[in-house]
């Protein structure tokens, strides 16, 4: 198995934050940790839910003997979604001449399309070690 | 002598140009790309001062300038000059090169403003970390004073959560590294020699590599990494709801070979590479900084020599 790293210092606040993002109901501090794996405590990962609770980044409610977290529900026309929104646009019209915004990935020929789900199927994945 | 001190520099940046396609698939890329950025960045200030030297010298020949300048213009002739017309067509073509690297830079300095005067209004959940509520996959990384890295919704629930945190590691490593200075660089270097003009392209897809290793090696895993790039990459092509944008057509494999190269094993260190690369940049600043000296001696002995037939002339 890949080797635990140390996560650069905040990498687990956005792991966290990333991860509740991505469910689509409230976590609690052990589904979270069973979601992001192996290596961190359960204590870690409850102190970072509260801190960021604490900021007001996340809702809680009382579930059981503990909380379930959650983003808070995003308010429309909300002008950093906006601006955010207008920066996307402003990639896929090609507006964005001088090259300043980076895309995670970048768009696919059909015959790379096909190379990349030949790859996925491949499963489980042969690890060089 | 001068028009050979004056190819040296036009020569090494048609090698750097020719070899960076190469070199860029043998380093590793994160040595990559500050070689190629670097090198181009100094071969093209080097080509653009040796000519514009050349152009002075041929201009110094035309007998008006040189009675204004106080040298003899047979004198200015020496070392091989070409005659003044050539010196009228390389002048002109210094200045049309100046202007595009100009142009090149203003835009580069008002997208770069907007970026950073957007990046202070998005508001962040936490360390940098800007989310989209939106079903359509992506994600993307906005540089400024900090940098921020933007997320929709739709990307985060494509992945799982060791490839989550590959995406965002992906995205932190674009921040982190400055890659925006490098591809500004090898940008301005090919506006300002056209012999540099694929630089960009491959120092950008660099970057991109460069980024890609540092989030396997944050995350441990360059499986994971592998499988997070092409899921992403497949998220985005196949989301029907996705606004049929000005697609650009991608031919060049760009994500194929990326995801290829994290299932191989990271590119090893190539320091006879990196120093034969740098070693173009290094002999194209010695023959401009040679060029303006000779060219300093030669007139020198061409104002002497004016000095000389005025006082005969008495």
């Amino acid at each position: 198995m890949a080797a635990a790293r140390g996560r650069p210092r905040g990498g687990l606040e956005r792991d966290v934050l990333a991860c509740l993002a991505a469910a689509d109901r409230p976590l609690s501090p052990t589904e979270v940790l069973a979601e992001l794996g192996g290596d961190l405590a359960y204590t870690t990962v409850m102190t970072t839910l509260s801190r960021l609770h604490g900021k007001g980044v996340l809702t809680r409610e009382s579930a059981g003997r503990g909380f379930v977290y959650e983003l808070p529900v995003p308010l429309r026309e909300v002008p950093a979604s906006v601006s955010a929104n207008r920066m996307r646009r402003i990639l896929d019209s090609g507006d964005d001449r001088a090259g300043i915004l980076a895309r995670f990935v970048s768009d696919l020929s059909p015959d790379d399309e096909e190379v990349l789900l030949r790859l996925l199927s491949q499963d489980p994945p042969t690890r060089e070690r | 002598m001068l028009l050979l001190l004056a190819a040296v520099p036009l020569v090494a940046s048609a090698c750097l140009g020719l070899l960076a396609p190469w070199a860029g698939n043998r380093l590793p890329p994160g040595s990559a790309v500050k070689v190629l950025a670097t090198a181009a960045f100094v071969t093209a200030l080097a080509t653009g001062f040796c000519l514009s030297i050349v152009a002075f010298n041929a201009l110094a020949r035309i007998p008006l300038i040189a009675t204004l300048g106080k040298w003899s213009a047979a004198a200015a002739g020496l070392d091989g000059t070409p005659p003044p017309v050539g010196g009228v067509v390389l002048g002109l073509a210094v200045i049309g090169l100046l202007l595009a690297a100009l142009r090149r830079s203003a835009r580069t300095a008002t997208d770069l403003t907007h970026a950073v005067l957007a990046c202070r209004r998005l508001q962040e959940l936490s360390d940098g970390l800007v989310l989209i509520h939106d079903p359509v996959p992506d994600a993307f990384a906005l540089p400024g004073v900090r940098g921020k890295i933007v997320v929709t919704t739709g990307m985060l629930q494509a992945l799982t959560a060791p490839e989550r945190r590959a995406l965002i590691a992906h995205e932190q490593a674009h921040l982190a590294h400055h890659h925006q200075i490098y591809i500004q660089a090898a940008e301005l270097a090919a506006a300002a020699n056209p012999l540099l003009y694929r630089m960009p392209k491959h120092v950008r897809a660099l970057a991109e590599r460069w980024a890609d290793e540092q989030a396997a090696h944050d995350v441990g895993d360059r499986i994971v990494t592998a499988r997070a790039l092409a899921k992403a990459a497949l998220a985005r092509t196949t989301k029907p709801a996705r606004q049929p944008a000005v697609a650009l057509p991608a031919t060049d494999h760009q994500m194929a070979n990326r995801v290829l190269a994290l299932t191989r094993p990271r590119p090893r260190p190539h320091p006879r590479l990196v120093s034969a690369l740098l070693g173009l940049a290094l002999i194209s600043a010695v023959s401009s900084i040679w060029m303006a000296h000779t060219t300093e001696t030669k007139f020198e002995h061409a104002q002497q020599a004016y000095a000389q037939t005025a006082r005969n002339s008495h």
